[in-house]
């Protein structure tokens, strides 16, 4: 039997690595340009890296590379030299580098595998051949190492989404992996999670136990971790390698061309705060769609019915935006779907307002469920979290033209116009270049725009967005909220679901969701004053955590790394 | 949004629960076995009862939920039996008699007892199937097939993995037509409805393969399949119980097909 080597000692920590890349480059099979090129940097053992860089520009290629992903899995080709400890990554077989290295990507549900937790984290030990023995003390102090102590039995399905990305990274760290690396660990999280995976990190960080590589774009809460920062510019050059305290004025502002979300105090004073640009007070237009009592209640089959909305009543008027608020779980969505007319209530009513017949001033209000497809896609739009999913057509151009060909039905002669609209559409979301391209090849923060695009050539009224920041960068959210602006001075309504406490003061409202029902409705500035949750709970230390990272003076940070002091 | 049910859980331990996996398959296998060898209809319903007072008794599963799991078979098995009946090659035989006439068909009694075995299969299929799977979840099943019978790894943990990311593709099914039907597309006639239903599922299927290709990636970057030999963290061994389950089947099966003689 060759099994002989699976076994190992349990306790054989592996030493933390040093990492030394040289000239590091890497070139997808099938694409012309490098996605990294000419990394040249020196990590010492138990260091701490923050890797940042713009949406696209190679972070996670380099992540990859680390774990011997690229270049033992995916093809492509490998310029220079990476050497994680005493392994040369080209010439050690990716397995050996599994043993040392562990990865956690972005995406928890997309890097869960079992439906159970321990076996979960037992399943990369499992892979390695780990004996049993070894396996049963192993589990439960990964978890603990996570935060998840106790969490053996529990169903993977059933977790938060912080849960799971902490248990992610229970995973990695069953294996004893002397070097962690963490591809955008919070990107997909809501306040709670983020912080409570920070947390987590913070503990691991000051055990010195692991060289960590982490990418991230909220710099306020990794720049506390990190003891070196690597900047990659959109062409997966090198910007600048160093010490994380060294961060000073000129670096701020390449941060700030990368995209990253630079803490409020250390911005230039006066600089404006990109949420807040475009604010002004509501003038009374017409209740564009309303909500009176909606109850919305799923079918489960534990304990009869789950009660997702419970009697809440929201409207929206011409011109005005609506941040749409609450931990996961609140309702959020199921308000967006009932107020679109895609799920019904079980109790109380929604209504539209239809477009005016002649000689009216304004039209009558009908239940949007009762509409036929042409007349409400004519009134509401509505954002997906995940915009690929309403894709409808097989290029950029075709997809803007789309919603104006529903409009002229069969009438083909009137095709060579909406093309013609539509790169201009194109143009003025920053997305010419890409008209004949496929919407499911362009990157997040393409797509999200791509979205906003599709519905501009016949802009509905009202316009509902789920999550429309998530996973975006900061340049990613200026655009979008550009792109809102222009369409709300044109009289568009706008419900907002988010978790980004960044976004409330671009908002003229808000209005909080707790299991159901509908807790605040107010001023951005009444609610950022005293969030209406029980103020032990988590999501209320979420909220102020986002909020100090997007808006608050971080005393803690900038005392330690006043800009220009390093 | 959910719009798969949660699955069937045991809700209390009991005899099954016990019991490998593939030993309830194999028990499980002499039931399919007896109830296809034979068209007397009598054999099918002798083993859903049996089926029946196993789920009760032994499966640990909450009986309640049961019929609401199995409700969607109905329509299936209803179309089966009457078309099983009005097709029947014992219609054509002129020596039976005649005990319906609809216009120019003309059923006779074989052919109602054949249609009639043919539901009933069904009904075993589908209360046999709970009694293998439900007692516990899909990952014993796999470690099960892994261990105590040697399958690939790649093969059973594999298709673990896209059991797990099932629901994920029913949400984004319903979510794609949400937003379909935002974008103003709503299908008119047959041909269109068909057409809609492509490009609804060409989307869903592209969002499928990302989210496996991240999988993949992510098992392999935790040294799934890489050549070590791996080990197990659940020890499956077949126990008395597993015979006990394996004997009683058969004896079960045995009975089912020969009581009548």
């Amino acid at each position: 039997m060759k099994s002989a080597r699976g076994v190992r000692p349990a306790t054989g920590k592996v030493a933390p690595p040093a990492i030394e890349a040289a000239g590091l480059g890497w070139t997808y099979a099938g694409r012309s340009q490098p996605a990294i090129e000419g990394l040249t940097f020196r990590l010492e053992a138990g260091r701490v890296l923050l890797v940042l860089g713009p949406s696209g520009s190679g972070k996670s290629t380099l992540a990859r590379a680390l774990a011997g992903l690229v270049p033992h899995v995916l093809p492509g080709r490998w310029q220079g030299g990476l050497r994680v400890g005493e392994l040369e990554v080209a010439q050690t077989p990716a397995r050996l580098l599994g043993e040392r290295v562990g990865l956690v990507f972005q995406d928890a549900d997309s890097q869960l595998v079992m439906s159970r937790v321990d076996d979960e984290v037992a399943f990369g030990l499992e892979n390695r051949g780990w004996p049993l023995s070894a396996m049963e003390s192993r589990v439960p102090v990964a978890l603990g190492d996570a935060g998840l102590a106790g969490f053996e039995a529990r169903q993977t399905p059933t977790l938060s989404g912080g849960e799971k990305q902490r248990l992610a990274i229970a995973d990695v760290l069953a294996a004893l992996p002397g070097l962690l690396i963490l591809d955008e660990p919070t990107a997909n999280l809501d306040p709670p999670g983020m912080h409570a995976v920070f947390e987590q990190l913070e503990v691991l960080a000051r055990r010195r136990e692991h060289t960590i590589v982490l990418i991230e774009h909220r710099l306020e809460a990794a720049l506390r971790l990190a003891d070196e920062v690597l900047l990659i510019d959109d062409e997966g050059h090198q910007l600048a390698f160093a010490p994380a305290r060294a961060v000073g004025r000129e670096a701020i502002e390449l941060l700030e061309r990368c995209g990253a979300w630079v803490p409020r105090a250390w911005q230039e004073a006066g600089a404006p705060e990109p949420a807040a640009a475009g604010r002004r007070s509501v003038e009374a237009g017409t209740v564009l769609l309303e909500a009176v009592g909606v109850r919305i209640a799923y079918p489960d089959d534990e304990c009869g019915q789950h009660v997702a909305l419970d009697g809440v009543s929201v409207s929206v008027r011409a011109g005005e935006r609506i941040a749409l608020v609450g931990p996961n779980g609140a309702g959020k969505s199921s308000l967006l779907l009932a107020m679109a007319g895609l799920l019904r209530p079980s109790a109380g009513t929604v209504r539209l307002r239809a477009l005016p017949r002649k000689g009216e001033a304004a039209g009558p209000m009908r239940d949007p469920a009762r509409l036929r497809a042409d007349e409400i896609a004519a009134r509401i739009g509505l954002v997906f979290q995940d915009p690929e999913l309403g894709f409808v057509a097989r290029t950029a151009r075709d997809e803007v033209a789309a919603s104006a060909r529903v409009m002229s039905g069969r009438d083909r002669s009137a095709d060579a116009g909406h093309d013609h609209g539509a790169d201009g559409v194109l143009a003025h979301f920053g997305l010419g270049h890409l008209a004949s391209d496929d919407p499911f090849r362009l990157s997040q923060g393409e797509q999200r725009r791509l979205s906003l695009a599709a519905l501009a050539l016949r802009p509905p009224a009202i316009l509902l967005l789920d999550e429309p920041t998530f996973g975006l960068d900061r340049r990613g959210t200026e655009a979008v909220l550009r792109l809102l602006e222009e369409r709300r001075t044109a009289g568009q309504a706008q419900i907002l679901a988010t978790h980004d406490p960044r976004l409330l003061p671009a908002c003229d409202r808000v209005v909080a969701l707790d299991r159901g029902r509908a807790v605040f409705d107010g001023s951005p500035d009444a609610f950022l004053a005293a969030p209406p949750y029980d103020p032990a709970g988590p999501w209320r230390a979420g909220v102020a955590a986002g909020v100090a990272s997007g808006r608050a003076t971080p005393q803690d940070v900038t005392a330690a790394r006043e800009p220009g002091a390093g | 949004m959910s719009v798969l049910p949660t699955p069937l859980r045991p809700t209390r331990p009991a005899f099954l629960t016990r019991t490998t996996p593939v030993a309830r398959l194999v028990a499980g296998m002499t039931w399919l076995l007896a109830s296809i060898v034979t068209l007397d209809p009598m054999v099918p319903v002798r083993l859903s009862v049996a089926a029946l007072v196993a789920l009760w008794l032994w499966s640990g599963l909450p009986l309640r939920r049961i019929p609401g799991r199995l409700a969607p078979l109905g329509f299936a098995i209803l179309s089966l039996t009457v078309f099983s009946i009005l097709l029947s090659s014992a219609n054509g035989d002129r020596t039976l008699a005649t005990v319906a006439q609809f216009g120019p068909a003309r059923i006779t009694g074989p052919a109602i007892s054949a249609g009639l075995a043919i539901g009933l299969r069904v009904v075993v299929i589908a209360l046999t199937t709970l009694l293998v799977f439900g007692p516990s979840d899909p990952t014993r099943m796999a470690d099960s097939l892994v261990e105590q019978w040697h399958l690939p790894d790649r093969f059973a943990y594999g298709t673990l993995a896209a059991l797990r990311v099932a629901p994920f593709m029913a949400g984004d099914w319903a979510t794609i037509g949400a937003a379909r039907r935002l974008r103003g597309l709503q299908p008119r006639g047959p041909v269109a409805r068909v057409r809609e239903s492509g490009g609804r599922l060409l989307v869903m299927l592209i969002s499928a393969i990302r989210r496996a290709e991240r999988l993949a990636l992510a098992m392999d970057a935790r040294g799934f399949d890489s050549g070590v030999r791996r080990t197990h963290f659940r020890v499956l061994r077949t126990t008395w119980r597993d015979w006990l389950t394996i004997a009683v089947a058969c004896a079960v099966a045995a009975a089912a097909l020969e009581l009548p003689h």
